[in-house]
């Protein structure tokens, strides 16, 4: 196992401080995580470049705030969760937000192979709701506990949206992945 | 095995995804082994997941980094309780309290002064107790001269 020199605690600490190269640390140990939840929640690098930068500079600004420095990234998805909603709500109509499918619109060229491509697409139509809740639990591992704090509802809510974000996936990839199974046997 | 109806199924998407409790991931575990059908539904499940793992994890366009500025300027109260800080403002405390508390020139110049006297004071009686014991050789040495006299 191998043991980080410093902890994000102790990072935590020194930035409350006013320590702007501890927190530069805390940043580059977060960042690519955060990108690519905002990448999928709001399909445009570049939105998701510019609500990263504002995540993180709530996060500083808010982290005397964090009552509990262990819960930190709970604590910054929540924020990360608020920001991008924030920005689709302003950028989009109330009724796309509210869960019509959209396809995908990442540039299939940064997604070169064949099953991410799908696996982009597939998670495109679900609704913003469903697809948040398959990128915090399946990518960024968050328990239903603390899902349900980031997003600010009960964990049968968490798991409602979750179940049937699956149920959908299942439907649209496991098919394609039997297929392309069968094919290389 | 199969299923006789649904609720006696284990939560089979909270077990895939490790949400279970230790005895009820046994006991999916047991229900698993002897049913065909939830065994075909977990296998499809993981098929799932393993699949969105496929996604490409993109690289940041630009890293986020942050310059000191006013924004990140700390409060002085954080100054204050800042190690460094607090470690100077104890030093300097206790350089102020030692000048506070430590005694005036005149007790000093008295406890010198005592000091010297009762040092002189050893010397005199020291020099005292030389000068006597001298003073009893030479009377021997006298009398020894005497008596060598006398016997010639």
């Amino acid at each position: 196992m191998i043991f980080r020199e410093v902890e994000d605690p102790d990072l935590i600490a020194k930035a409350r401080r006013g320590d702007v190269e501890a927190y530069n640390l805390l940043v580059s140990r977060w960042e690519k995580r955060v990108f690519n939840y905002l990448l999928r929640l709001v399909s445009n690098r570049e939105d998701a470049l510019d609500v990263s930068q504002e995540v993180f500079l709530k996060a500083y600004q808010s982290l005397p705030k964090l009552d509990d420095p262990a819960r930190f990234s709970g604590w910054l998805f929540r924020i990360a969760h608020n920001e991008a909603f924030s920005m689709l709500r302003r950028k989009r109509p109330e009724t796309e937000l509210a869960g019509e499918p959209r396809p995908a619109d990442l540039n299939p060229r940064l997604l070169p192979m064949e099953l991410s491509l799908a696996v982009e697409t597939a998670l495109g139509r679900l609704s913003p709701d469903q697809r948040e809740a398959v990128l915090l639990k399946v990518y960024q591992g968050f328990k239903f506990e603390e899902m349900a704090e980031i997003l600010e509802c009960p964990v049968s809510t968490v798991k409602s949206r979750l179940y049937t974000a699956l149920d959908l996936l299942k439907a649209t990839l496991a098919p394609m992945q039997r297929h392309a199974v069968r094919g290389e046997s | 095995m199969s299923c006789i109806s649904p609720e006696s199924k284990p939560d089979w998407k909270a077990y895939v995804l490790r949400e279970l409790n230790p005895d009820a991931s046994r006991e999916a575990e047991t229900h698993l082994a002897a049913c065909s059908t939830c065994h075909e539904e977990v296998a499809t499940l993981r098929l799932t997941l393993d699949t969105l793992s496929a996604l490409r994890e993109e690289e940041i366009p630009r890293r986020i980094a942050f310059v000191s500025d006013k924004v990140f300027e700390p409060h002085w109260w954080q100054r204050v309780f800042s190690p460094t800080f607090a470690a100077g403002a104890l030093v300097a405390a206790a350089i102020l309290i030692h000048g506070f508390v430590r005694p005036g020139q005149d007790q000093v110049d008295a406890a010198v002064t005592k000091a010297v006297s009762q040092v002189e004071a050893r010397h005199t009686k020291e020099i005292q107790a030389m000068y006597e014991l001298l003073d009893v050789r030479d009377k021997q040495v006298a009398n020894m001269y005497r008596n060598a006299m006398l016997s010639q």
